[in-house]
């Protein structure tokens, strides 16, 4: 690809990665939503972070990959009690940060 | 503009940011590679922010693909955040005036939807939290995409500093955060369930992440139907 295809190739990823991001708010927010479909939306952020952690420590490179040797299964375990134990964002992170560069370094 | 809720914004930013260092830092090496400019590279990531459509991006034109598969590619991995936009419009509604909500969107991402509607179960939405929280993140993407585009080679693999496990535990600690009642526990646990077997069996509706939003659909449907709350 040359410098003007790059060019215009940024345009257009920008255009496609923003109009799903605005158009949503700017045409549903005149509209109230029926209830039913107001509490299904009340479950897609739930939905969404199960789905997102899922991913994250389970595919980490894009492919599922549930083995021992899957470092971030091991950081997971002491993350999530820690989240549950603490509900402190910081502390969780820490955790999981240090387990991991330990892992990595050291395993 | 509330001070206070553009810092609590911006401090909500800031393991996002974490997260980002490494990815952004690796996108913006990457796109060297790939024969991009550090000017295109840092542009891209000021004008799309969208990490994993970047990475496509970067693929696909080293594959030596044309701007319409990019392009293709990138409207199926987008379209998961009409789904995130439209969820947020219940919470934005007589907090955030739309035309200034649906501007602040723009810096919508898995990370930051998940920060936002962790934050939105308990406090009123406001324009400045969302430009707090949206701009930050996305400076912080822009900082790194610039990093590694003029770094590159220098620093070489930042695993070893473990931040490649900084978003994960984001997700791991807000998904419990979020988790307010058995049925958003069932609803969580069905949606991974649903969105890694859907990536098993379609590799490639995992690598345009599709399997998020059929296995979101799936999951908000189930707990419709399980919850009795209103």
């Amino acid at each position: 690809m040359n410098g003007t295809s790059i060019w215009l190739m940024i345009i257009g990823v920008s255009l496609v990665s923003l109009l799903p991001r605005i158009l949503p708010v700017a045409l549903f927010s005149r509209f109230d939503f029926p209830k039913p479909f107001k509490r299904w939306l009340a479950f897609v952020a739930p939905a969404v972070l199960g789905a997102l952690t899922a991913l994250s420590v389970l595919a980490p490179e894009g492919a599922i990959s549930i083995s021992l040797n899957n470092r971030y299964i091991w950081a997971f375990l002491p993350t999530l009690l820690v989240a549950i134990k603490t509900k402190s964002l910081f502390y969780s992170l820490l955790v999981g940060i240090v387990i991991t560069a330990l892992l990595y370094n050291f395993v | 503009m509330q001070k206070h809720e553009l810092q609590q914004g911006i401090k909500d930013s800031i393991p996002i940011i974490l997260g980002y260092l490494p990815l952004g830092f690796a996108f913006g090496v990457l796109a060297n590679e790939a024969g991009m400019s550090i000017l295109q590279a840092t542009t891209m990531s000021i004008l799309c922010f969208t990490g994993a459509g970047q990475y496509v991006a970067i693929g696909i034109i080293q594959a030596g693909g044309a701007i319409f598969t990019v392009i293709m590619a990138n409207i199926l991995l987008n379209l998961r955040y009409s789904l995130f936009s439209t969820s947020l419009v219940p919470y934005l509604k007589g907090h955030v005036p739309t035309a200034l909500g649906s501007l602040l969107s723009y810096g919508l991402t898995d990370e930051t939807y998940a920060v936002a509607m962790n934050r939105y179960q308990e406090h009123a939405p406001t324009a400045s939290y969302m430009a707090g929280l949206n701009l930050s993140a996305h400076l912080g993407w822009i900082s790194s995409t610039l990093l590694g585009a003029v770094l590159g080679g220098y620093i070489g693999n930042t695993d070893r500093f473990g931040l490649d496990f900084a978003l994960p535990a984001m997700y791991t600690c807000l998904l419990i955060f979020m988790l307010r009642d058995k049925s958003d526990v069932i609803v969580a646990i069905s949606s991974a369930f649903f969105c890694l077997l859907i990536g098993y069996f379609m590799p490639a509706a995992m690598a345009n992440m599709f399997n998020i939003i059929i296995a979101t659909v799936i999951a908000a449907s189930l707990g419709v139907l399980i919850s009795e709350r209103d």
